[in-house]
């Protein structure tokens, strides 16, 4: 289910069935080009495997509005408003709750926060328009996949 | 050289996902107001009576393969082509049936034979189950059989339309 009227409203009627929530971390900043550049590829990599997972889950799997913050922030502040987005959601309450971020700085969280906390390696900047790109990409969808089936079989 | 332009999948098919999204949430906000200024277009929806391509009859086997597919889909403003995908196979009777992957339940995509279900296509999200022909096994979340598409046959080539729900188990 993504976050638009529609999903929400099947939401709404089948909760006990939808237990699991997926959110992107997603860091943005101006502050050089050249990182610009890398930041707006990751940040689309990431988007097009969220609604890929979410496109073959649809039924277990709720995927929330990204999670935005400025990549120069003290990641000790901005830890603590994730971990309130994350207190928020577990207590709707969903089951699993994922979060994933191509950003090394949160892993020394990822044992303090109430969520699994995903780490995917930064892709290369590469052309998304290559099918060898895509397929890529295709293949880090289906570990993805298999990691959040993984926790559901637990 | 069909088949190798279904795997070329391009950037904009690629992207798609993201802007149907988009695109139906724009939509859904525009175009409703305006059909009661009777804008019949806007009416015809999902290019429900396009058919294509998807592979020749004589590949065709017992074994369910899985195809995907692209159509164009209007969306009252914005014109999409959107992936769809099909399990296409003969049944015992020799019929060809091509069946929607997702899950009537909530939408999921099932998968033919994984893991230990033989013979079965099986929904990871619930565990729902379906029987070969597609039928939900009863005791399973889903309550309707996976929706077939409708297809036609020109020169030794199966075409699909859309997917229609069937009479249940
Ligand atoms: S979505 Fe397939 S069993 Fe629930």
């Amino acid at each position: 289910m993504k976050w638009m009227h529609q999903d929400v409203q099947n939401y709404t009627k089948a909760k006990e069935y939808i237990d699991s929530a997926i959110m992107p971390l997603i860091p943005f900043s101006f502050q050089g080009d050249d990182e610009l550049s890398q930041l707006a590829y990751q940040h689309e990599v990431m988007q097009i495997l969220m609604t890929q997972i979410e496109k073959q889950l649809k039924g277990r799997v709720f995927l929330l509005p990204v999670y935005n913050y400025l990549k120069q922030n003290k990641l000790e502040d901005e830890y603590e408003r994730l971990e309130t987005v994350v207190n928020h959601v577990n207590e709707q309450p969903f089951k699993h709750i994922f979060l994933f971020t191509f950003d090394k700085k949160w892993r020394k969280y990822s044992s303090k926060i109430d969520a699994e906390l995903i780490w995917l390696p930064a892709p290369q900047q590469g052309d998304l328009n290559q099918v060898e790109t895509q397929q890529l990409v295709q293949s880090q969808v289906s570990e993805i996949e298999d990691l959040i089936k993984e926790q559901w079989d637990e | 050289m069909s088949e190798k332009k279904n795997n070329q999948v391009s950037r904009r098919q690629f992207l798609n996902y993201t802007l149907t999204g988009v695109g139906g949430f724009m939509g859904a906000a525009v175009v409703a107001p305006m059909v009661g200024m009777a804008v019949d277009p806007l009416l015809q929806a999902d290019g429900s009576d396009d058919f294509e391509y998807v592979m020749d009859v004589d590949e065709i086997t017992t074994e369910p393969q899985r195809k995907t597919f692209y159509i164009d889909q209007q969306d009252g403003w914005y014109d999409t082509e959107a992936e769809r995908a099909a399990w296409i196979y003969r049944d015992e009777n020799g019929d060809i049936l091509a069946l929607s992957p997702i899950c009537t339940h909530l939408g999921c995509v099932v998968d033919w034979e994984t893991g230990d279900h033989d013979n079965e296509f099986f929904c990871p999200c619930h565990y729902g189950r379906y029987d070969k022909n597609g039928v939900n096994i009863p005791g399973t979340p889903p309550e309707g059989p996976l929706h077939a598409y409708e297809y036609r046959i020109e020169d030794g080539r199966l075409y699909l339309g859309r997917a229609n729900p069937r009479e249940g188990a």
